[in-house]
């Protein structure tokens, strides 16, 4: 191994020849929502999907998340091959999936909870809880049911509680595609300046163009029937980025380079 | 794959309950007298059947649930859709309705017997305000589900108010209705059942009482699980009809 | 706004108002012999003495006593079967065909059966009200679990959950409120057993008083405890309505 001249880093997440299929429910055969996709993320970069609807950009994120088995292929990270959820992952849904009767905090504490982490105590989870609470900016809101909460704050919630465990890897599956587009956009600017902060590794599924080239380092794009990836553009835009980003030369070719892909 | 294996599994418990109840009393660990035993009851119900009298009380039974049931119908759901299009009419009569529909119906037995006597009047009459009930409830229900907007949709297309009752109303709430007829019909058989039992001359619940005072198990158990059969099969023709009108509406 | 609200309950006030006056008068007019159907002054005389002389009291505990046996019963072992059924595929397969008889069977036909199993009076009693209500609350639970939002257990399983921590942290509490629609549904079958279970055969309570006053034809005292039944069919019913709107904020979530 000594021997190996180290030419790169080992990538963070490695897909190799990944296909996801599902049973079809009144039909025989099986539906292909991934095929074969190959795709390697390096360690603190910023990766969003782009994709039309059935193009298994979701599929593809759920099962680097261990949520779905593949059909074959596999998924590397640290250069392990993955069998199911870990603590290194964490996912941030689309349709936020808080528990009902848990509170703001106690939604956030309740990655942790099922970490069990050992040596922390129910109070360190709590104070833990807080802080991420704090960080999305819900001071206040801690003792409110998501009933009572937007959209919105909701994603935050969600957000907060994939923060908490601290992964390495943040997995973000269409995150604000429920939001109006103000929120959407707020959000977006918010998440990344967490995201400055510690740059952590994360995907992000989205199929809002300017979204994917906003946030990203590298837009993976996919095609529909059967799903697939069809080209990865690394994103050479200066972070910090804010509104103006996306009036500059440099945004709009890219825009115009991936909604060419997409059509 | 999993179908068959639910199938399998609910197969194999139905049959296990019917080899232990036959085999218990057989090798005494239960008496008889108390559990009967299934291959005796189909013996009883082959006896019944071959009687004369058999016939007599299904149709008397089963005239006394048409008759109540129908007439649940027949009013329960004109007054439900009255109840649903106008909220007055609703606040007005909801608070005595609910009461109803919150009380055991088969308490209104004793009253109902003193005021129509112990032949197949008073089991009209329990069938009846069983029945009603969940079918009035169910059918204003069904009318104030209806969309705002489907109203709208028709008023903007020249409807007048017939033909918004006739083509969105009448349509809109027939699930409500289709729902409250399930509902009522269980507890209208209920009813035809006790209401005999209680006091009566003849039909199916006249007999399940008699047989159980003369502790003849295998006869009154025949009874009481036709009875059971006649239920479970009408409610489910209701819930068949049902799931197609809901898969239409889809 | 104020007076928007309160219009459903000034009309439902009226119309019992409405009810009592005409059931006062129709009788008082002379249209109809208060032979069938008393009327209300005679009717609260009565509930006034039968609750003087303890007559009222003694019913309402022999009924209350069998109800909240047979119906405490339900409620432990139809959460815990239907509970089992939810966790285990096998069990629920197994115990399908039964729940459904139960559910939709008329099991008061079986009284008889009962009667030889069980003796005459309260253990029958307590019987029919825990067979009645037992396969609501089973079926409530099972379908409380069943609808579990996939979404919530892909959550959990994202975060690293076992099979335990899926039953105690997302199924169970996600079921609450089904569980708590059929302890609701429940009341009333249980309320049914027990007043059906007394009419037949019993010494005593509120079942028993509505079929010993009719089959004296004495109306009034008939309709006293007959009203006493509503009251606490309402007030049960009511009750638990109220608990379960405390959990339906969070049962639908969008």
């Amino acid at each position: 191994m000594d021997a190996r001249p180290v030419v790169e880093p080992l990538p963070h997440i490695r897909v190799e020849s990944l296909t996801v299929a599902y049973e079809r429910p009144h039909a025989a055969g099986k539906l292909i929502a991934v095929s074969d996709a190959n795709l390697e993320i390096a360690r603190g970069t910023f990766v969003t999907i782009v994709g039309p609807s059935g193009c298994g950009k979701s599929s593809l994120l759920l099962s680097i998340a261990g949520l779905l088995e593949p059909a074959s292929g596999c998924v590397l990270v640290n250069g392990k091959r993955i069998s199911g959820p870990g603590r290194d992952r964490a996912v941030v849904f689309q349709d936020f999936a808080l528990m009902p009767w848990r509170s703001v905090i106690a939604n956030v504490r309740f990655g942790l909870e099922l970490q069990r982490l050992p040596g922390l105590t129910a109070d360190d989870l709590t104070a833990r809880a807080r802080r991420y609470v704090e960080l999305v900016g819900l001071t206040g809101f801690e003792h409110y049911h998501p009933h009572q909460l937007s959209g919105g704050m909701r994603q935050r919630v969600g957000i907060a509680r994939a923060l908490a465990v601290d992964p390495e890897i943040l997995l973000m599956d269409e995150p604000f595609g429920s939001l109006d587009a103000q929120t959407r956009d707020q959000m977006g600017s918010e998440l990344i300046a967490i995201w400055e902060r510690n740059r952590k590794t994360a995907l992000f599924v989205t199929h809002g163009i300017d979204e994917a080239i906003f946030l990203a380092d590298q837009v993976v794009v996919m095609a529909a029937n059967p799903g697939r990836i069809t080209e990865i553009i690394p994103v050479d835009l200066p972070r910090p980025r804010s509104v103006n980003t996306m009036d500059s030369k440099r945004f709009i070719e890219y825009r115009q380079r991936i909604r060419g892909r997409l059509s | 794959m999993r179908l068959t294996y639910r199938t399998l599994i609910s197969t194999l418990a139905v049959a296990a309950f019917l080899a232990v109840w036959e085999l218990a009393p057989r090798i005494g660990a239960v008496d008889a007298t108390f559990t009967s035993r299934p291959s005796r009851v189909l013996a009883a119900g082959l006896d019944i059947v071959a009687t004369g009298g058999f016939l007599n009380d299904v149709s008397v039974s089963l005239a006394e649930f048409a008759i109540g049931f129908g007439l649940a119908i027949v009013i329960g759901v004109p007054l439900g859709l009255l109840l649903g299009r106008f909220p007055v009419l609703r606040h007005l009569l909801d608070p005595p309705i609910m009461a109803i529909y919150s009380t055991p119906h088969l308490a209104l037995l004793p009253i109902i017997v003193v005021w129509l006597g112990i032949g197949m009047q008073s089991k009209i009459a329990v069938a009846f305000v069983g029945g009603v009930i969940p079918i009035l409830v169910n059918a204003a229900a069904g009318v104030r589900g209806i969309e705002r907007s489907w109203i709208v949709a028709a008023r903007s297309f020249c409807a007048n108010r017939w033909d918004v009752f006739v083509k969105v109303i009448l349509p809109g709430s027939l699930p409500g209705v289709i729902l409250g007829v399930r509902l009522g019909l269980s507890r209208a058989v209920l009813g035809v059942v006790v209401g005999e039992m209680y006091q009566s001359q003849a039909g199916l619940g006249n007999k399940v009482m008699r047989y159980g005072s003369e502790f003849r198990t295998d006869y009154l158990l025949f009874y009481v699980l036709l009875i059971s059969l006649f239920s479970l099969a009408a409610t489910t023709a209701v819930r068949t009809l049902e799931e197609k009108l809901w898969a239409a509406g889809k | 706004m104020g007076s928007w609200k309160m219009k459903p309950v000034a009309l439902g006030l009226a119309s019992f108002l409405i009810i009592l006056l005409a059931w006062e008068s129709v009788v008082r007019l002379g249209w109809i012999n208060p032979f069938f159907i008393s009327q209300p002054s005679a009717v609260a005389a009565t509930l006034g003495r039968a609750a003087r002389s303890g007559e009222l009291g003694r019913n309402l505990a022999v009924s209350l006593r069998e109800f909240a046996v047979g119906y405490g019963l339900s409620v432990i072992l139809g959460i815990l079967a239907g509970a089992c059924a939810g966790r285990f595929r096998t069990v629920e397969y197994a115990l399908d065909p039964f729940l459904w008889f139960l559910y939709s069977a008329p099991l008061i036909a079986f009284y008889p059966v009962f009667v030889l199993w069980f003796g005459l009076g309260v253990p029958t009693v307590i019987a029919l009200a825990f067979l009645l209500s037992f396969p609501q609350i089973a079926a409530s639970t099972l379908n409380g679990f069943r609808n579990v939002s996939p979404g919530l257990i892909r959550a959990a399983r994202s975060f690293g959950a076992t099979e335990k921590d899926l039953l105690w942290k997302v199924a169970l509490p996600a079921s609450v409120p089904m569980v708590i629609a059929g302890l609701r549904l429940g009341i009333g079958r249980a309320l049914m057993g027990v007043v059906v279970g007394e009419l037949f055969g019993s010494t005593a309570g509120l079942g028993y008083s509505i079929s010993y006053y009719g089959g004296l034809l004495k109306t009034t005292d008939l309709i006293a405890s007959l009203i006493v039944i509503v009251t606490l069919g309402v007030l049960c019913t009511q009750g638990l309505s109220a608990l379960e709107a405390r959990f339906d904020s969070w049962r639908v979530e969008d």
